[in-house]
């Protein structure tokens, strides 16, 4: 061979300009897993490396596959099934055949998708199930130092091109005729992807990162040996707008997302206010037929706060802990956050203080304690605020917290309000230890709320429990209108406690009740001796709030889920007092008042006066039979925890399905003002098709 | 801004800095791929995986050798990851020979000549792109293969061997 041949041709290799698409999304991609390196330098390891999430084959079956199902959804049910079954079948033939006779399987299966003339989308489906079986996943690598030098640490697989969508320039009909051309004789196809959608956005984070504390359903215990139920109330309604956010995304959410007393709480019922203040709060009982198994009741507990005129409103001191980091850029994140932060300014009375701190590579103060009135400079303080660095969450906490405690008013009410997704990586990194801040802070009168914002990288538990030691709610914002139900309409709620470490506590009479189970609160359980004790910790209520809490019961002589012990000592031996012969159970609540602490009581007996014939109304065929039915509040509670139970995958349920709970959920819509009982209603829907989509 | 500086700044955690230098060197490192594999979907894909592995491994750069060949380096560990990951038939098929018609439109005989080169060994052909079509030293090349620069030699002189060897099987172009 010619020397000089041979050295032009390699000085003149004719390198093609990169394409910029490409060239945004290789940078894309490498920026997002610059951070995830970042923060797995800063702590310790907190999830999948970004890789491996990109992977198409490596999170199939997990049953979070977002893109895909939300597509699916969208593309229409019947679509959908085709969609589903053809690749079934290609699947089927690629496993068993060829390279080659994948290809043509890809070609018949295309035909009859493009004859059925179905929605682009479809097509991508098809595609993105194909390139989940070209590539491997990568194995998990951790390893950061000497990766250049040594081949075996270089681990990166093919990225996964093929599942970027080709629909958008008209592609598919191209696409087609190429391969129509190429034919089954096995000649490779080359997708000439005219337009790649930039995936991942900068700090983009797909899901599964998000952390929930995980927990067992509350399982039937036995009156006899177990006949006191105490629990710890919750106002927390995080987890419903969190749930409802993976729905209308087309995916059911991680089982231990779902707690369903969160779901419930989410809600606002219309129980029978209290008078005063100082008895800040009256429970009203029902007992209504169980809609999950025959025979069994439920008994329905809602609880009504007292709400503050608005004359009588607290002055508030509040400090705004915004994350700011980088993983805050995200329209759901930053953005959302500042014009949430907009809409809770315009409840705040004039007097009012404002400052807010914020924290990302590093803590500071970005506006001092302002008064509400001076909104101008508020909104241009938050109007600053951008996202970037990293998460220095405890930092942040203790200028907070200073911030609030040098402002501290005895008169008003004190609160840090922290926004974030989550992350909180240095200073003070130990959770127990934030934990134990805030629980001491609480104590010097400071409370904590917790907004939540963001998905991805969403630390729920974490957010629980500072919420919970901070004597403040968790809530979570996935849009503006959520923004608006939590800062504006329950802004009340939402800042002025007005009772502090609520117990319940129910005592079954073994006469009436053989056995119970407590739908939800699994996270509030209490022990039995926890209820009289005043230093133990409970949720706490804000004005107006209301609070429902289900137990499903199985009366003496109905069909019952666990057996008597053998030696057990018969109800004969032991007979209640007969005056108690109405009585299905007796109700306790324990709360302090906001700055006392010792704690009141007040109690009522749930007796056969509280119980209604019928929890739907369709069943019911004279007025008079109606009349004894459960109201639209008690049927549509117990909607959301059918719901609940369902996407939770209770074995419970019985024979309800989400079609029963759309249809009792119809029959309880009330006034429904701003439309969140019909949000329900095409929430089930949604999660139906989830469903439905999921076992396939 | 420098690529040092960028460098430092990013592997203090700036992201930005991180940015900027992947926008300054994206070029770059698609041409060295592109040069090493011979086609934009393999060079893109190998561009793209390099981008994502710097941000790993850019920690470890101890700023000895200069900035480019490190990750020249790190291009070609991408590269040959990335086709020992790839099916050997899908290599076969579609990657160099029929891609090099499409994408680089040369006349044949350097066509062949390049058909030829991408057909040798890789680190063969690693040696040969980086010295005779980059035109780094030996030595150079060496740091970048992280090999010694006698080896770098040795692959020089197989793959000229292999390559006379080659075309003096065709006839045609002698």
């Amino acid at each position: 061979m010619d020397e000089k041949h041979l050295q032009k041709t390699l000085e003149e290799i004719n390198v093609p300009t990169p394409d910029d698409n490409v060239k945004k999304r290789a940078l894309n991609l490498a920026l997002a897993e610059f951070e995830t390196v970042q923060k797995k330098n800063e702590k310790t390891f907190q999830g999948f490396s970004l890789l491996s999430r990109l992977i198409p084959g490596s999170n199939k079956n997990t049953g979070r596959e977002t893109m895909k199902n939300r597509k699916l959804i969208y593309g229409g049910m019947a679509t959908a099934m085709a969609v589903v079954l053809i690749c079934g079948v290609s699947v089927q033939q690629f496993t068993t055949g060829s390279y080659k006779k994948q290809q043509s399987a890809d070609e018949t299966a295309l035909a009859t998708l493009n004859k059925a003339a179905l929605a682009p989308e479809a097509k991508e489906e098809l595609f993105r199930d194909r390139a989940a079986q070209k590539y491997t996943p990568p194995l998990e690598q951790h390893t950061d130092q000497g990766a250049v030098q040594s081949d075996e640490s270089s681990a990166i697989s093919p990225p996964p091109q093929p599942i970027m969508p080709m629909a958008r320039t008209g592609a598919p009909a191209e696409m087609t005729m190429m391969m129509a051309e190429s034919g089954a004789a096995g000649v490779s196809m080359s997708y000439q992807i005219p337009d790649y959608e930039i995936m991942p956005s900068p700090g983009y984070h797909e899901e599964g990162r998000d952390k929930f504390g995980d927990f067992e359903e509350n399982i039937i215990k036995t009156v006899s040996t177990e006949p006191v139920s105490t629990f710890s109330i919750d106002v927390d309604t995080a987890s419903y707008s969190f749930v409802r956010r993976q729905i209308n995304e087309g995916v059911l959410p991680p089982k231990d997302a779902v707690r369903i007393e969160e779901m419930i709480n989410y809600f606002d019922y219309d129980y029978e206010p209290p008078e005063t203040k100082v008895r800040p709060f009256k429970p009203t009982v029902t007992i209504v037929p169980s809609p999950w198994k025959d025979g069994n009741k439920l008994l329905h507990i809602g609880i009504k706060g007292y709400d503050i005129a608005p004359d009588e409103k607290p002055r508030s001191n509040l400090v705004f802990l915004l994350d700011v980091s980088g993983s805050m850029n995200a329209q759901d994140k930053l953005p959302l956050l500042k014009n949430s932060m907009k809409l809770l300014l315009e409840t705040l009375s004039p007097d009012d203080t404002v400052a807010i701190v914020v924290y990302a590579g590093a803590a500071g103060t970005v506006l001092e304690p302002t008064k509400a009135s001076d909104k101008n400079k508020i909104l241009q303080a938050l109007d600053q605020l951008s996202a970037g660095g990293s998460t220095a969450g405890a930092e942040g906490i203790r200028q907070a917290y200073q911030l609030a405690g040098n402002n501290f008013d005895k008169e008003a009410v004190n609160r840090v309000i922290l926004a974030t997704d989550g992350d909180f990586n240095v200073g003070i990194s130990n959770p127990e230890e934030l934990k134990d801040f805030v629980e001491r802070k609480r104590k010097s009168g400071v409370f904590l709320s917790v907004l939540g914002f963001g998905q991805g990288n969403y630390n729920d538990h974490l957010m629980q429990e500072l919420a919970q030691n901070g004597n403040g709610v968790a809530v979570y914002i996935d849009s503006l209108s959520e923004a608006r139900k939590v800062l504006v309409e329950e802004a009340s709620a939402t800042l002025f406690p007005i009772a502090k470490d609520v117990k319940i506590q129910i005592d079954f009479n073994p006469e009436m009740v053989a056995e119970y189970r407590l739908v939800g609160y699994e996270t509030r359980h209490l022990n039995r001796e926890d209820f009289n004790n005043d230093a133990v910790d409970a949720g706490d209520i804000g004005a107006g709030h209301t609070v429902t809490a289900i137990y499903e019961i199985t009366p003496v002589g109905g069909k019952r889920a666990v057996e008597d012990s053998r030696y057990a000592v018969k109800t004969e031996d032991t007979k209640v007092h007969t005056d108690f012969s109405n009585e299905y159970a007796f109700l306790k609540i324990r709360y302090k008042l906001p700055d006392e602490e010792t704690s009141n009581l007040i109690t009522t007996p749930v007796t056969t006066e509280n119980e209604r014939d019928n929890l739907l109304t369709n069943t019911c065929s004279t007025t008079e039979d109606c009349v004894s039915s459960a109201n639209d509040d008690v049927r549509f509670s117990v909607a959301v925890a059918s719901f609940g139970q369902l996407l939770k995958g209770s074995k419970y349920s019985g024979k309800l399905d989400y079609d029963g709970v759309i249809d009792m959920a119809q029959q309880a819509r009330s006034a429904d003002e701003f439309g969140y009982r019909a949000e329900f209603i095409n929430l089930v829907r949604l999660a139906k098709s989830a469903a439905a989509l999921q076992k396939n | 801004m420098n690529d040092i500086t960028l460098i430092k700044r990013a592997v203090k955690g700036d992201k930005r800095a991180f940015e900027a230098l992947l926008q300054e060197n994206y070029d770059v490192m698609f041409k060295m791929a592109f040069k090493y594999c011979g086609n934009r979907q393999d060079a893109e894909d190998i561009t793209q995986d390099s981008c994502i592995k710097l941000a790993r491994a850019l920690a470890s750069y101890k700023f000895q050798a200069a900035f480019t060949s490190w990750l020249y380096r790190l291009v070609l560990n991408c590269a040959k990851d990335f086709y020992r990951k790839k099916k050997p038939e899908a290599v076969l098929n579609d990657s160099h020979i029929g891609a090099i018609n499409a994408e680089a439109e040369i006349k044949t005989y350097a066509n062949e000549i390049l058909a030829q080169v991408y057909a040798l060994p890789e680190n063969e052909k690693s040696a040969l792109i980086l010295v005779m079509s980059d035109g780094y030293t030996h030595a150079e090349a060496a740091i970048i293969m992280d090999c010694k620069e006698s080896t770098v030699s040795w692959y020089i002189h197989e793959a000229r061997k292999k390559l006379n060897i080659l075309i003096e099987k065709e006839p045609h172009h002698g």
